[in-house]
């Protein structure tokens, strides 16, 4: 898929990424610079659509992402022209703006006084808040996002993006246990988002491979997580992440040196591991299936090559290692 | 049965060029005028502040998670349910503690519930004025004018919609009266506005009048006089009688066997 201006150009890779920034100048040459809102004006000449501006702030971000700083800065200017200095996703963008401008730590702690100057006077402005979260972040001071991050929930917890963050962070400090508290949270409001149930199943593998996790500890996560990426799957046929968690934790209940023949778990409402049997073919399954998907990535056939390049390969080492390990 | 004479009325073409052209024009012109007033008369949909905002998106939450409970594992809803319940009855997330148990506030006497009521209000007049002005400038100036003829023939039914202000019997349905050369204009230039103004404008009055009927059949979420207490507290019950079960419960073996079939 070619990559669109329509959609927010986070998930991009580099080259997408310059390839949109590159069409800069022809978008912004193409388009008004101002739409006039006065009656007549608006009679003859072509009308505005939301589209308009949705592309200018994508191109907006991805022209900072590659160092465009000009087209950013003119795409700024529209969107401050048409919608005034005063509003919320303007204020978050033109701080985003800044904070690419700025060279070393004192103009980044200017830009998070002006933040915490515009919070003060209007305490929901969220597309600020979560700029002033990210600011705190990306300056390395985690324990203060979290605190943010968690103050901005305390009043807007239907908020996926911010959770998933809060879970980003939380993760990065090894904090499995929250980190896994917030992603359910963002299960609550996207029950069927596959990647979420995946994500989910990756952070409680390394929970129950983190040091200190006792045994009893480490196979509850194990059975969870196996059940979760095993959601993943089957709400998308080849998601490669879901096959490849899956592969993992079956060789890891496998191998698991006290031999979960007592499957019985200590409590009601933890999951219980599936029979080994039953283990055994899911591991095999997804065997089968990230071979699959690793085959026809290669032969390159239609509709095989929306993956990743590199989550093929972390696939095809695994598929590897696990046959040198059979061999032997 | 006797051939019906077909009808000729001598009219002077001038009436073509000062009474069709002039409504159609003015109706026209109204509309957009009306369009602009709408805009101009908009109020910005006020700003929650953060304590209203807590109230109704802690409600979300708890709704969400009565909707979507089969996601996770009976140990995380326990959690989540023991927690939301004990906020929400204790009314944690209230933006008026002190006003539990209270009736809920006369929606009328709300400024809140004013700005509403006004919004409504401004949109009935930016109608109402308009044709009222426009309906009598028409009876005052153009009643009783026969100003053009229909060219396909129409049954006797329609003479009351064609012929309004001219009181004949013996007229074919075909010629129209100016009255009701304004009645279908208001009718008929929805496409001439979604051409000139775009497909959302405010000229046309019977959108407007579709949009009143719909919202007055939804029931209002966090309209003015619900109380929110009483809500948390519904949804508190509705939490408490969920009886769990996940999705993960035997997925392992469902999807064994999808791959298998």
């Amino acid at each position: 898929m070619a990559p669109s201006l329509l959609h927010p150009p986070s998930h991009l890779s580099p080259a997408a990424a310059l390839q949109l920034s590159q069409q800069a100048p022809f978008v912004l040459q193409s388009s008004p610079a101002t739409v006039s809102s006065a009656p007549l004006t608006a009679l003859f000449s072509a009308s505005e659509t939301p589209d308009l501006w949705l592309k200018y702030e994508n191109l907006l971000l991805s022209c900072l992402r590659t160092g465009d700083e000009h087209a950013a800065h003119q795409c700024l200017d529209r969107l401050v022209a048409r919608f005034g200095e005063n509003n919320e996703r303007v204020q978050a963008l033109k701080g985003l703006v800044r904070e690419a401008d700025a060279t070393n730590n004192a103009d980044l702690e200017k830009i998070l006084r002006d933040y915490d100057n515009i919070l003060a006077e209007n305490g929901t402005n969220i597309p600020v808040t979560k700029r002033r979260i990210a600011l705190l972040r990306s300056m390395g001071r985690v324990p203060e996002a979290i605190t943010m991050l968690v103050r901005f929930l305390g009043f807007s917890p239907t908020d996926p993006e911010a959770w998933s963050e809060l879970a980003d962070l939380y993760l990065s400090q090894g904090m499995y246990s929250q980190a896994i508290f917030a992603l359910e949270e963002v299960l609550v409001m996207a029950p069927n988002a596959w990647n979420m149930h995946a994500r989910l199943g990756e952070v409680q593998y390394m929970a129950a491979s983190a040091t200190g996790a006792s045994d009893a500890e480490s196979l509850k996560y194990l059975a969870e997580a196996l059940k979760r990426f095993a959601r993943s799957v089957e709400l998308c046929d080849d998601y490669l992440r879901g096959y490849y968690g899956l592969k993992l934790v079956t060789t890891k209940l496998i191998n698991y040196p006290p031999k979960p023949a007592v499957v019985k778990a200590t409590d009601v409402d933890d999951f219980t591991v599936p029979t080994t049997p039953t283990v055994e073919k899911l591991n095999e399954l997804a065997t089968e299936k990230l071979s699959e998907i690793v085959r026809r990535y290669t032969a390159k056939e239609r509709h095989w090559r929306g993956y990743d390049e590199a989550e093929i390969a972390a696939a095809r080492e695994l598929l590897a290692k696990d046959a040198s390990q059979t061999e032997k | 049965m006797a051939q019906i004479p077909v009808q000729t009325i001598h009219r002077d073409p001038q009436l073509f060029y000062w009474i069709l052209l002039p409504i159609t024009i003015v109706m026209v012109l109204t509309g957009i005028l009306r369009h602009y007033a709408t805009v101009m008369l908009a109020t910005a949909p006020k700003k929650l502040d953060q304590k209203t905002m807590r109230e109704q998106r802690w409600l979300m939450h708890g709704i969400n998670l009565r909707g979507n409970y089969h996601v996770l594992s009976k140990r995380s809803f326990n959690t989540r349910r023991d927690a939301l319940t004990a906020a929400f009855e204790s009314g944690a997330y209230l933006k008026n503690p002190e006003n539990r148990g209270q009736a809920p506030p006369n929606p009328l006497s709300d400024p809140s519930a004013m700005d509403g009521m006004m919004g409504m209000m401004k949109n009935q007049m930016a109608m109402i004025i308009p044709n009222t002005l426009i309906m009598s400038w028409i009876n005052a100036f153009f009643s009783g004018y026969v100003i053009m003829k229909l060219p396909f023939p129409l049954t006797i039914k329609f003479k009351s919609m064609l012929q309004a202000g001219v009181a004949t019997r013996d007229m074919d349905p075909r010629w129209m009266s100016s009255i009701s050369w304004y009645f279908l204009c208001i009718f008929g230039l929805q496409s001439v506005f979604n051409f000139l103004l775009g497909s959302d404008n405010a000229a046309s009055q019977m959108a407007q009048q579709m949009n009143q009927m719909g919202s007055q059949g939804t029931p209002q979420m966090f309209g003015p006089g619900v109380d929110p207490d009483k809500q948390f507290r519904a949804e508190a019950e509705n939490l408490a009688v969920i009886e769990h079960y996940s999705v993960l419960d035997d997925v392992e073996t469902r999807l064994l066997e999808g791959i298998r079939a």
